[in-house]
């Protein structure tokens, strides 16, 4: 039977298979948001690409469902220890496995960065500064809201003020919350995107149908994952994608330079992939672990990590939800859950005494999803939790998006207790420092504001954080960051880290779309720089150009609408 | 016939019956499967119809935990039939030691969480009314549980000193609403629309009804008059200021 990558698609067969001593050129660990275009890519310019998976191979039509129970297999589910002042909740929170990683589940929000997101540190003092600016990213930006494609206003007037090449999704009832409650307080906003969800059929991947399911995997095809936007491609010209591949460490050769990746396969059997460049993209905890587990004589603390800053600098973005009863009927789980937004609050304002900012936008939990949150939002049992699920149709629920700065002590390391491979699992360490906490209260309180102002009778809030950034992060000097503007690491000249790790800071946009910018920025360097890459030990930090011919099918040419 | 007695009543009248709880008479999740994928299909047809029997807990800890659930996520206004198993659910959650991705560094393992309150609780019911929880009317067993939600244990317990009481609170809700508004019961209860591919979504926008869902009819809806567990917070207690929320919202 086939492989089906939404109801239309299917996977291109066969795929090519490599032997493991016959070395590739690339073994990417991970195929997330930033390994499924990383593959897709190298493998559209000849090289020859493995990609190891932890998790399994989706089929869209087999393994998902409409189901939040039932689609608890999308996420890391396995051990993973957390603390600290404000420990992190992770799980379904912000993490994938399987191919397509996060990018399954996302909502699909696709804010790009500010400008002033990437040199925080020269405009306000702190957190720091990219080695890149925001020119560097912009036609990456453009590029992959292309690929992806990305449906939004013609209009967002935050930021780089731009358009989008898919036309905005209908309101749904919280988006009219949304852009009801700012409209009274004379907030701008912006609704039916920008989000990574087709508004019109695209290729062979249907429009959106309004089911709500967008967390739990889309079956529909319509919202993007890597797993249909780039991973078939990446079939097509050549890569191997091998799931169920747990790598456990990157081998290091006498000389310096990586030369593989050793992983558990689903029987639990030791292999050995050999490459001649590895890139590692399994997100702001699996490549900082993968680097310290891979630690041998040389590299005592870790791979890449001589400056000590490996696993530091780890960041999530405050997620509050702030949740309103109305006395109508608003029935929120129809609609994607992201579709309304604004940024108005998203840059440093001194008046508001703590620096950077925030993002209002809508959310849209299922049943259980909304049921946990009247638990830590309410304390909600017994007969009070009957009660107020009974309402659930006459709630709304929005979520504060709010910047993180990154600090050393919020942290990624080993912990002692072991996995079922018998690898130490990561200790996630997050606290919150006084400009977080202000700003969080800010947020908080801006968002209740606004739920009010649309005419809710009730409101309360539950504070959480969203997504994970940072632990590997670029920056100019090897002896505060881990990687250089490229994803390359200091240490090791064929050794790369390309995920969310790399990000110095986060700002209030959600970070799907960033990651995978940055993802085709780093294939355009390695494409140019060639075999270089294999053997030497040069670093050219000359800009590469982008490349607008590696795009999947359908996407080219198709432009970015610039209405002003 | 809804089942149940109360006999911790003092006040007030008896539940109301309804034909099924919540707003939305007559509506049925179920009875549209037809509309739904195949595989969707099987996982909601097998949670109705395959209810996992106990493997992980004792018989003893289980009559105990399912005490303690019937209070926490109270279904007395259901009859027998139309309940909706919960303690299965967790039991196969621990059998299969299915985690949710991480467990906090003052936490222990999910399992045992499970069992140390389970004997906690026991204990603390022992030394307040001197017999066990299961024998207790359901106000007490309220009181029993009102401590624990509250982060202020009634007696305390040496469990609860090296155990913190909000985070297995959290994690006790967490499963059984997790179990409970999973099921197309629950879906129907409070009018969500469960499962909608392919068909999706017509009527997006002011609380509309798809043609297949039903309208809100509201009436007066009370939980029984003096249970503890009925008043509405108006905000969570201090001790929730450490407990973030775990769902994937966004």
């Amino acid at each position: 039977m086939a492989h089906h990558l939404g109801p239309m698609q299917t996977l291109p067969s066969p795929m090519r298979r490599f032997t493991e001593n016959d070395p590739v050129d690339y073994c990417i660990v991970g195929v997330g948001s930033a390994g499924g275009v990383l593959t897709q890519r190298l493998a559209r310019a000849g090289f020859r690409v493995v990609a190891l998976e932890a998790g399994p191979f989706w089929d869209t039509e087999k393994d998902w469902v409409s189901d939040e129970r039932g689609s608890h297999e999308l996420y890391w589910n396995d051990l993973r220890i957390t603390g600290g002042t404000h420990p992190l909740a992770l799980g379904e929170n912000n993490s994938g496995k399987g191919v397509g990683g996060g990018s399954v589940h996302w909502a699909a929000f696709t804010p790009r960065f500010h400008p002033s997101d990437f040199r925080i540190y020269t405009e306000d003092g702190v957190g720091t500064d990219w080695p890149i600016s925001y020119g560097d990213l912009k036609p990456y930006y453009e590029l992959l809201e292309r690929e992806i494609p990305v449906a939004g206003p013609a209009w967002f007037p935050w930021g780089d003020p731009h358009g989008h090449p898919y036309g905005p999704h209908p309101l749904g009832g919280v988006g009219d919350v949304l852009v009801r409650g700012c409209t009274n307080l004379g907030i701008r906003s912006v609704a039916g995107g920008p989000v990574a969800i087709l508004s019109a059929s695209h290729g062979d991947r249907p429009h959106c149908i309004y089911r709500g399911f967008c967390l739990q995997g889309c079956k529909v095809g319509a919202k993007a994952s890597t797993l249909i936007t780039h991973v078939p491609d990446a079939i097509s010209h050549g890569a191997e994608i091998r799931a169920h591949a747990m790598a456990f460490r990157v081998s290091v050769r006498e000389d310096g330079r990586v030369d593989g990746v050793m992983y558990f396969d689903r029987e639990g059997k030791e292999h050995f992939q050999r490459a001649r460049a590895v890139i590692v993209s399994g997100y702001a905890i699996e490549t900082p672990r993968l680097l310290f587990n891979s630690a041998c004589p040389g590299h005592r603390h870790g791979l890449a990590n001589s400056s000590g800053t490996l696993g530091k600098y780890l960041m999530a973005q405050a997620g509050n939800v702030v949740a309103g009863r109305f006395e109508e009927l608003i029935r929120l789980y129809k609609a994607p859950p992201a579709h309304a937004l604004s940024e108005e609050f998203y840059e440093t304002d001194p008046r508001r005494g703590f620096a950077r900012g925030f993002a209002i936008q809508t959310v849209g939990p299922l049943p259980v999803g909304f049921a946990k949150h009247m638990v830590a939002a309410m304390g909600a049992w017994g007969w009070g939790m009957r009660r107020v699920m009974m309402d659930y149709n006459h709630w709304a629920t929005l979520g504060v998006l709010g910047e993180i700065l990154p600090w050393e002590d919020n942290r990624i390391e080993l912990a002692e207790e072991k996995d079922q491979y018998g690898l130490p699992v990561a200790k996630v360490t997050f606290n919150l420092h006084d400009n977080d906490k202000k700003l969080i209260e800010f947020g908080k309180n801006k968002v209740i504001e606004v739920m009010f102002a649309a005419g809710a009778k009730q409101v309360v809030q539950e504070p959480r954080f969203a997504h994970l950034v940072g632990a590997a992060r670029m920056g100019s000097d090897p002896s505060t960051s881990v990687v250089d503007k490229f994803g390359r690491t200091h240490d090791i000249p064929n050794l790369f880290v390309c995920d969310g790790s790399i990000l110095p800071t986060q700002g209030s946009a959600n970070p799907g779309l960033t990651i995978q910018a940055l993802a085709a920025r780093t294939a355009d360097y390695l494409i140019k720089q060639g075999n270089a890459i294999f053997y030497s030990n040069r670093r050219d930090m000359d800009e590469p150009g982008i490349r607008y011919d590696l795009s999947p099918p359908y996407t080219r040419f198709k432009g970015n609408p610039r209405i002003a | 016939m809804t089942k149940k007695s109360f006999p911790f009543l003092v006040t007030g009248g008896e539940l109301k019956q309804y034909e099924q709880p919540g707003y939305y008479a007559g509506y049925s999740t179920m009875s549209q499967k037809k509309s739904w994928d195949e595989a969707t299909q099987k996982v909601v047809t097998d949670r109705v119809e395959k209810v996992p029997s106990i493997r992980f807990f004792s018989q003893e800890e289980a009559a105990l935990l399912g005490a303690v659930i019937a209070r926490v996520m109270p279904q007395d206004d259901r009859s027998e039939e139309r309940t909706i198993p919960i303690l299965p659910v967790l039991d196969e959650r621990l059998y299969k030691n299915s985690l949710n991705g991480f467990r906090y560094e003052d936490m222990p393992p999910d399992r045992e969480a499970y069992r140390l309150a389970i004997k906690a609780i026991e204990e603390m019911t022992q030394e307040r009314f001197g017999r066990s929880f299961t024998d207790l009317t359901v106000h007490r067993q309220e009181l029993i549980l009102k401590s624990l939600h509250d982060g202020r244990p009634e007696p305390s317990h040496a469990v609860w000193q090296t155990m913190p009481v909000h985070r297995f609170w959290a994690m006790l809700m967490e499963d059984c609403v997790t179990a409970y508004y999973s099921h197309p019961w629950a879906w129907d209860e409070i009018g969500f629309g469960g499962p909608a591919y392919p068909r999706g979504y017509m009527r997006l926008e002011n609380g509309l009804a798809e043609p297949w869902e039903k309208e809100e009819r509201r009436y007066e809806w009370n939980a029984p008059a003096d249970s503890l567990s009925s008043e509405q917070e108006k905000d969570a207690p201090p001790e929730y200021s450490s407990l973030h929320g775990h769902g994937g919202s966004h």
